[in-house]
């Protein structure tokens, strides 16, 4: 994700304590479970949420009884969005803080940055957001999509049901921006669609002026745009607006907040993800009753990034306690085995220390609404980490 | 090829609309503002107040215009003023301001995307092509925009009184213009110009509070090209905004933002005063 003036505020650690709520259980020692994440810089947006849905979690485990009979504590870490931040958070959670597990959503630069920490370390990492795929280590473990998983539903939906034979790619210039739309570019040839053209523009650029141009005398049936979060997203789609471009477009980064601040200009946008808001199950209804319960008007909306982050810390639990230990080595072994029924179904990591989700494509309405347009069982990660 | 020399101009207009109220504030006061992107982010939640409200979306450019003139007068009255005597440090305060604004418009309003509601949609056919209709109302407007700026310099009191400023500030104060009055008038006029064009490209661009932050550079670099001249801004903003497009439409866009910084160091190399200045 973005952009200028990351304020790298890294190394000041904010200690969320979620104690003291099953009364009386402070003897045993904590279980402490670290959060890097982008306090400051792109993620600042998003990151509330997430430490949110963490401490529900937390709060909800520790209330009923915590995990094998001790509480569980947040370490909640500033990684700057960005790499240099995250050696800071990464270093001062495993080596000072000494945290049992990293539980977290970041940027893949933040993330990789983080994981020669991580290994030598030795603590489990569960990472929790959305990506590009294919990062692997003997001690990760992802929870989140991959763009096997999400770029399938919106393509296959253009196809068949808009009838759309050619495509056009707009993106950011970075790793998540590329990657997705070379992923998607050679899912189109796949399935006998054609590209007539990918663009992209620097992640803090502003002016879609040209590409726009591009686009229109292309001549292209559909649109998928894979930007950085926030500003770009929103730029692009207000220019496209502008510039009276209605053929069904596939935004493969924005998400449901965002879709909503932008008002009418994100209406009729096809969205992809493993969790909106809509979803009706029992679990997800009772979650989302929680956190309005638990954080009342200073609630951030739940979304794609966040859930996992709220799972995740589940499925730790459960892991610990198959394992009957907090040991590293042993919680790595348990964690594929274990699986949670979360706000997004049912969650196991059990594919290449990746999960198969079930995939959502949605359509924004005109009043910031999201419609759900059909979902998509237990998608398969693919190929990730063959190797672990 | 119509399309092109559309985007040519319409990209002309807006960068001209955003760079001009730092050239009239360069001009007056021999002062880069620094603080011209964090009242271009002013104007933008200006244009988000308005929305709030529930008025006309047209509103916003006016309202964010008055916001911007009665901010810049607190600032150069607390701020630029006690540093009449010290360039360099005015221009360090203006970027140490844009800061702060950018930093209490995150507190006050959050960091998030803000939803505006824009004045116009769609396109419409011209010269026998859609185009964004709102892009050519930009350009209506930034024309608009250079007459009254003409007039204002030209035909009014404050313009006769700003030229002698411009010129000679010490044989103007000798003839008994008050040119603490004129530079405090200016700052406002800048800072109401920034604001307004802040409020202008809300329909295309995210409100944030890093909005203004991306024009700030071209801006800059509009205006040392022009050096202090009306017409001369326009014919930057067309040199420059056009090479940005067709660099943009025919290499790469990714190029193409980079166009206006390169091709103003190389003018610059060429006449270091500026194509327009004496």
């Amino acid at each position: 994700m973005t952009k200028t003036r990351t304020a790298n505020l890294a190394g000041a650690l904010a200690v969320a304590t979620v104690l003291g709520l099953g009364g009386g259980a402070m003897a045993a020692e904590t279980i402490k479970i670290g959060i890097p994440v982008g306090l400051s810089g792109a993620n600042s947006v998003v990151a509330p949420s997430v430490v949110q849905a963490a401490e529900l979690a937390a709060a909800e485990i520790n209330k009923a009884g915590g995990v094998l009979g001790r509480q569980i504590e947040l370490v909640v870490a500033d990684d700057g969005s960005g790499a240099q931040g995250a050696q800071k958070a990464f270093d001062s959670l495993v080596f000072q803080k000494k945290v049992d597990v990293l539980i977290s959503m970041e940027t893949s630069a933040a993330r990789n940055a983080g994981l020669p920490i991580v290994n030598r370390g030795r603590v489990p990492f569960i990472y929790t957001s959305f990506y590009e795929g294919r990062s692997c280590s003997p001690w990760l473990y992802v929870n989140a999509w991959v763009p096997e998983q999400q770029v399938a539903p919106i393509v296959d939906h253009f196809m068949s049901a808009e009838g759309a034979k050619t495509f056009f790619l707009v993106g950011s210039d970075y790793a998540f921006g590329r990657g997705m739309l070379e992923f998607t570019a050679d899912y189109i040839a796949q399935k006998g669609g054609k590209v007539l053209g990918d663009e992209y523009l620097p992640m803090d650029g502003t002016d879609w002026t040209a590409i726009i141009s591009k686009l229109k005398s292309s001549g292209a049936d559909a649109l998928i745009t894979s930007t950085a979060g926030g500003a770009p997203n929103v730029t692009l789609t207000k220019q496209l607006r502008a510039a009276g471009v209605d053929i069904p477009y596939g935004n493969l980064a924005v998400d449901e907040g965002t879709a909503r601040n932008m008002g009418a200009d994100a209406a009729g946008i096809y969205i992809s993800a493993s969790y909106i808001t809509d979803i009706p199950s029992q679990e997800n209804q009772a979650f989302l009753r929680n956190m309005k319960a638990h954080f009342g008007d200073d609630l951030k909306t739940p979304n794609d990034l966040s859930v996992p982050q709220y799972e995740g810390v589940y499925l730790y639990k459960l892991a610990v306690e198959k394992a009957g230990t907090t040991d590293s080595q042993a919680v790595i072994d348990a964690l594929d085995d274990v699986a949670f029924m979360g706000p997004r179904g049912k969650i196991q990591m059990n594919k290449q220390r990746h999960a198969p989700l079930t995939m959502y494509l949605a359509q924004v309405q005109a009043d910031g609404g999201i419609r759900l347009i059909s979902s998509f069982k237990d998608v398969d990660p693919g190929e990730q980490c063959p190797n672990l | 090829m119509g399309g092109l020399l559309l985007d040519i101009l319409t990209t002309a207009a807006i960068l001209f609309a955003v760079a001009s109220g730092l050239m009239i504030i360069l001009g007056v006061m021999k002062l880069i503002n620094f603080a011209h992107g964090a009242f271009l982010t002013i104007g933008g939640y200006a244009a988000f107040v308005t929305t709030q409200l529930g008025w006309n979306p047209w509103l916003a450019v006016p309202f964010a215009a008055l916001v911007g003139f009665v901010l810049g007068l607190i600032v150069e009255r607390t701020i630029v003023r006690p540093l009449y005597t010290r360039p360099l440090d005015a221009i360090l305060a203006t970027w140490g301001l844009g800061i702060i604004i950018g930093q209490v418009i995150t507190i006050v309003f959050g960091r998030e995307v803000q939803f505006v509601q824009s004045p116009i949609s769609g396109a419409i056919e011209f010269l026998g092509q859609s185009y964004s209709t709102y892009r050519l109302v930009l350009v209506a407007l930034a024309a608009l925009l250079a007459v009254a700026l003409t007039a204002l310099l030209y035909f009014t009191r404050f313009g006769l009184n700003a030229r002698a400023v411009i010129m000679n500030e010490d044989l103007a104060r000798g003839l008994g213009i008050d040119s603490t009055r004129v530079r405090l008038t200016t700052f406002g006029l800048g800072a109401a110009l920034a604001s307004m064009a802040g409020a202008l490209v809300t329909p295309l661009i995210s409100v944030d509070p890093n909005l203004g932050l991306p024009w700030l550079v071209n801006s800059f670099m509009l205006v040392l090209v022009s050096g202090i001249s009306i017409p001369g801004l326009m014919v930057a903003s067309l040199i420059l905004g056009g090479a940005q497009v067709v660099v943009s439409t025919y290499v790469s866009a990714i190029l193409g933002g980079l166009t206006i910084v390169v091709l103003a160091a190389v003018i610059l190399r060429l006449r270091p005063q500026g194509l327009f200045s004496g």
